[in-house]
């Protein structure tokens, strides 16, 4: 019997040789298999006094138990470390680029109006929009600016035949008005047009204009708004504008918007109170309802919102310079 | 308009210095754009005066000249001006004074020592002198006198832009007028006295277009001498007004219309020949304007004009020949208001911009015509003697001002503020605007200089610009709850933008210019769209298609280094159908270069069409068909490489290789893919009707067969697709192989069949019945064999 106590002294170190599973399975075989000394004593209990039996065969058991759980240890380990090595050889450096597509990205212009259209459409705002091949009428006459009114040289137009290349996105307004009735709010942002060409001007750019229609939007209103508004776009609380004086043809009184920047004023826009015979265009009755306009830059307000100081990077479309826009 | 600080200041007994003159003007709708300030000169430049001058020994262009500055030796300066000469008086500046651009020193020139510098009027900073010659001087400046006082440079020049409706601000007199009324100061009265003729008037005037002029004055005068010099003052009112000097009549004209606002014009009373007419020209009639340009008449022009011929294109610019000249001695001034409507625009369609236009089309004070040419006669008769004849002023219906109901609640209501009656009635005083007190209204008559006060909304401006723009509480606004109606075509713009930067692609913005040949070329455009005035001539016509601006995008970023570039843009494009134009707004784009930018992991390959393919049908969540083209490919196009696009079986667009052709002619080493999509070919209006997921698994099988290579795919699997076949929910090809070990005209095509019942998972049976369909049609419509 003393050599079966052996036999759990023994399977530690076997077992303990054993590098994997399998072995452990070959190990296992000389103790608990069938022909294992485990098992052999088992066989032979038959040949032991009827007496003594019960003892001898609790000890096998004994044995055989604390053979199983030097297995069950044996192989946790095994488990383990093949787990732990595999884990080793599949190290990677995580710290290389990850596989990717180009960065994409939106046209800082696109951003500022989509972030325009934003603010103003959380305070009930419609977007319009419209031809950017105007005809005379929308684009002038039903803006007040007349033939031969000499505000029509405040806009250096682009002619095709008798169309015009929009000026600004007033028409737009006009459209609108003639189709809706008041109370009505829209902006209208776009693509506009004037002859000019320098590093502060471009033959195209983009224009967002607002209009408010009710029966007592007023010149005090479009202040609040417009502070409101820039107050949001810029995230600056302590921003303020200021009105001064203007001529615009479509409204009276006009205004030009200056914010404050960098301790000084900034001009940002031109405002004003719709013009009562722009009104009269569209059937709208100037007793009753009243409203302003406004008009903004995009490329200006781009411009500040990302600090670029110059205008023609906007539209040379260099990758280096778009690529950087990305939120 | 620009003027002198100091001519302002001769308005005002009370001096200006107390206000922030460029605030005050610019708050009250004047905006100054500039301010110069000339004092900045050295006060070591002085008045000096040539007494002798001999020429220099050894220099045939140097003169040595002897100049007396005042003390008792004078100084010797070489000089190599071609107008100095003995007499004249000239700005000296002294060893070490500091001009513009360089310090004096003494110096010797081929031997002849100098002590200081002759100067010109560039060389002491003044703008208007372009000759090389001395500044000479007015011959009543001390000698020794700094130029700095001499000229009055301690001046400043203010620069305004004044918007076009408030013309009676291009004069100093309105610009008093306007500081009168922001600070309450007086401007200074001025008499001008109309003084006694000499002679009586012999110049008949016929005015034969009464609507257009309603009003002509006319003073002739007789022995004048126009060789002389104005007074250095009135020279510089001119030169910082930005009229340099001509001669003292035109000088004088142009002083009085800087000064009260009224265009004067003064003809050589010798060249007129008889009567002179105010009348519309003929056609075929022509003149030789002031600065030699000749304009042929077309007929309704308004002309100034004598018993043969145009003197004058009225109220815009006079002709060369019958203008005023050193050796005039007989001027004829006319002084006239033209109707704002008649000048307005002509001198534009002249390519013209006179200071006379420019002031008639805005509206000239009607009431003023008279006082300014005595203003001018006074002037000329003491610069240049002379005597006038008897004014003749010739007035038919002027305009006239109507009453303006200006109501105090319609001013609080527009403004949003609470202006009190009595600050209303302050402020229409200021303006001198004459009202009478209504119950609950002001019956205002605007004066005959302001053209801009017509209605109630047009006073409403005056009080606000009185009461202060900068008192205008900011309020914010009370806002209708309604909801907004969102417009469903501009949040699927910003979607698709957004879907095709999350795919790599960079949005730019290009000019909706393009030149023609584009145009006309790449783009295919028979009826181009061109501007009339175009701002560059690659810049002439506007664009049906996008992909000239991008191909120039392209090749912008390529000569920067970019070995791939992924583009976009959304915007118009323009179209002639009919004689209509059309505008249509299209998604348009460009992949140029590798697939992947360079990078570790990804092995180097250039995209292809199906990258791109792959792209639009993602971002058109598979509603469009890109499809073998049935309309004609365009030329831009690779003809084996291009994708017409259809939605519902209606063109949407293309995609395709650019033509090898137009690739050498860009000079693009790699491939690059173009497409064009209209934008509202991806706008789904509805969502699709949602199917909730079957608990039972799909089951899949493979088949894979060979077919005749010029079959496309997209007909097997839309020709499966069409037989909808029970059970079967997806079928289509997961590989393809030509070449080796396939026929030559066949390919071998391995089809993904997909099938689920809704209720059961398919047995075998079911399953074998569904694959035996599909390799039917496969047989029988396209003659596949199973491999």
């Amino acid at each position: 019997m003393d050599h079966l106590k052996d036999l759990i002294n023994q399977a530690q170190s076997d077992f303990s040789l054993c590098k994997s599973l399998s072995d452990l399975d070959h190990a296992k075989a000389k103790f608990i298999g069938k022909s294992g000394a485990i098992t052999d004593a088992m066989r032979q209990l038959s040949s032991i006094p009827k007496e003594e039996k019960p003892k001898v065969g609790a000890e096998i058991n004994s044995i055989k138990q604390a053979i199983e759980a030097l297995l069950a240890v044996r192989k946790d380990e095994i488990q383990s470390e093949a787990m732990e090595s595999q884990l080793k050889s599949e190290l990677i450096d995580v710290t290389l680029p990850g596989t990717k597509q180009s960065t994409g990205s939106l046209h800082p212009i696109s951003i500022t109006l989509q972030r325009v259209e934003t603010l103003f459409r959380s305070i009930g705002f419609d977007i319009a929009t419209g031809p950017e091949i105007e005809d005379d009428y929308h684009n002038f006459t039903a803006l007040n600016i007349p033939e031969s009114h000499p505000a029509r040289a405040m806009h250096d137009t682009f002619y095709i035949g008798h169309h015009v290349l929009r000026t600004h996105t007033s028409p737009v307004q006009v459209r609108y008005m003639k189709t809706n009735q008041p109370p009505l709010k829209i902006i209208s942002p776009g693509r506009v047009y004037r002859v000019d060409s320098d590093a502060t001007h471009s033959p195209m750019f983009h224009q967002v204009e607002g209009l408010w229609i009710d029966e007592k939007a007023s010149f005090a209103n479009l202040k609040g708004l417009l502070q409101d508004f820039l107050q949001s776009f810029f995230e600056d609380d302590n921003l303020t504008i200021r009105f001064r004086p203007s001529f615009f043809p479509f409204t009276e009184p006009s205004a030009e918007i200056d914010m404050s920047w960098n301790g000084g004023w900034l001009e940002i826009g031109g405002c004003g109170m719709v013009h009562p015979e722009v009104l009269k265009q569209v059937d709208i009755n100037y007793d009753k309802f009243q409203g302003f306009a406004f008009g903004l830059g995009v490329e200006r307000l781009a411009m500040l919102r990302f600090g670029i100081n110059d205008l023609r990077p906007f539209f040379n479309n260099d990758l280096r310079f778009l690529k950087q826009f990305i939120r | 308009m620009q003027f002198s600080k100091t001519w302002l200041q001769t308005f005002f007994a009370k001096s200006l210095d107390d206000y922030d003159l460029s605030y005050l003007l610019t708050m009250a709708g004047l905006e100054v754009d500039e301010v110069l300030n000339l004092d900045t000169l050295s006060d070591q430049i002085i008045v000096g005066e040539i007494v002798g001058i001999e020429k220099h020994p050894n220099a045939d262009k140097l003169n040595i000249c002897e100049v007396n500055i005042g003390q008792k030796n004078s100084l010797q300066i070489v000089c190599g001006a071609p107008n100095a000469r003995k007499g004249i008086k000239i700005p000296c500046a002294l060893v070490g004074a500091k001009l513009p651009e360089f310090e004096i020193k003494k110096a010797k020139l081929r031997g002849v020592d100098s002590f200081g510098m002759l100067c010109s009027a560039r060389e002491i900073g003044l703008q208007s002198d372009e000759n090389d010659g001395l500044y000479e001087l007015s011959q009543n400046l001390e000698v020794g006198l700094t130029i700095k006082e001499a000229l009055s440079l301690t001046d400043k020049v203010y620069t305004l832009s004044i918007t076009p409706n408030r013309g009676d601000c291009l004069s100093m007199l309105g610009i008093a007028r306007e500081i009168s009324a922001q600070t309450k100061l007086n401007v200074n009265n001025m008499t001008v006295p109309e003084t006694s003729h000499k002679f009586n008037n012999s110049q008949k005037v016929l005015i034969e277009e009464k609507n257009a002029c309603p009003r002509y004055c006319g003073i002739q005068i007789k022995n004048i001498n126009n060789t002389g010099k104005l007074p250095q003052w009135m020279i510089s009112y001119l030169e910082r007004g930005g009229i340099g000097s001509i001669n003292p009549v035109v000088d004088i004209t142009n002083f009085v219309m800087l000064e009260q606002g009224q265009p004067l014009h003064a003809f050589d009373q010798k060249k007129i020949n008889g009567d002179i007419y105010v009348r519309r020209a003929k056609k075929g009639e022509s003149l030789m304007l002031l600065n030699e340009q000749k304009i042929d008449f077309m007929g309704p022009e308004l002309l100034i004009a004598d018993n043969d011929s145009p003197l004058a294109l009225a109220g815009i610019i006079g002709g060369i020949e019958s203008s005023i000249t050193p050796e005039t001695s007989e001027v004829f001034l006319e002084s006239a208001f033209f109707q704002p409507e008649e000048i307005a625009g002509r001198a534009r369609s002249f390519a013209l911009n006179t200071d006379s236009s420019h002031r008639f089309e805005r509206g000239v004070d009607y009431n003023n015509t008279l006082r300014a040419i005595y203003r001018a006669v006074n002037l000329i008769e003491e610069f240049c003697g002379g005597e006038h004849s008897d004014a003749i002023d010739l007035v038919d219906k002027l305009p006239t001002r109507h009453l303006i109901k200006l109501r105090l609640t319609k001013i609080n209501k527009i403004l949003g503020i609470d202006i009190k009656e009595l600050e209303v009635e302050d402020i229409l005083k200021r303006l001198n605007l004459s009202f009478s007190k209504k119950e609950d209204h002001f019956e205002v008559t605007a004066p005959s200089y302001r053209f801009d006060l017509n209605i109630e909304a047009d006073l409403i401006e005056e009080v606000i610009r009185l009461f202060g723009y900068n008192n205008i509480p900011a309020i914010t606004p009370q806002s209708t709850s309604s909801i907004t109606k969102t417009s469903a075509i501009n949040k699927n713009l910003d979607e698709i933008k957004l879907h095709f930067s999350n795919l790599g692609y960079n949005e730019v913005v290009t000019y909706s210019f393009i030149d023609n040949e584009s145009e006309e070329k790449l783009h295919e455009n028979k009826t181009i769209i061109e501007l009339n005035n175009p701002i560059a001539s690659q810049m002439n016509s506007m664009r049906s298609k996008l992909w000239a601006s991008h191909l120039e995008t392209l090749t912008y970023n390529v000569n920067r280094n970019q070995s791939q570039v992924r583009i976009f843009e959304i915007a118009s494009t323009y179209h002639k159908h009919n004689n209509e134009i059309v505008e249509e707004q299209m998604v348009s784009g460009l992949a140029y270069g590798s697939k992947y930018p360079e990078q570790w992991s990804e092995e180097k390959k250039s995209i292809n069409f199906y990258n791109i393919k792959g792209d639009i049908e993602l971002i058109s969540c598979n509603l469009l068909d890109i499809l073998s083209p049935k309309s004609s490919i365009p030329t831009a196009l690779h003809p084996g490489q291009t994708g017409e696009i259809f939605r519902e079986g209606n063109h949407v667009g293309w995609l395709g290789q650019l033509h090898p052709a137009w690739q050498q002619k860009y000079s693009l080493d790699d491939k690059a893919y173009l497409f064009e999509l209209k934008i509202n070919s991806i706008n789904k209006s509805e969502f699709n009707a949602i199917e909730l997921p079957s608990k039972l698994m799909p089951i899949r099988r493979d088949i894979s067969v060979l077919i005749d290579k010029n079959i496309p795919v997209a007909s097997v699997t839309d020709e499966v697709k069409s037989q909808a076949i029970k059970w079967l929910v997806d079928f289509y090809p997961f590989d393809i192989y030509e070449g080796k070990g396939i026929e030559n005209n066949k390919k071998s095509i391995a089809f993904l069949i997909l099938m689920q019942d809704t209720y059961k998972t398919l047995e075998d049976n079911d399953v074998n019945k569904i694959v035996d369909q599909v390799l039917n049609i496969l047989q029988s419509k396209f003659s596949a064999t199973l491999r």
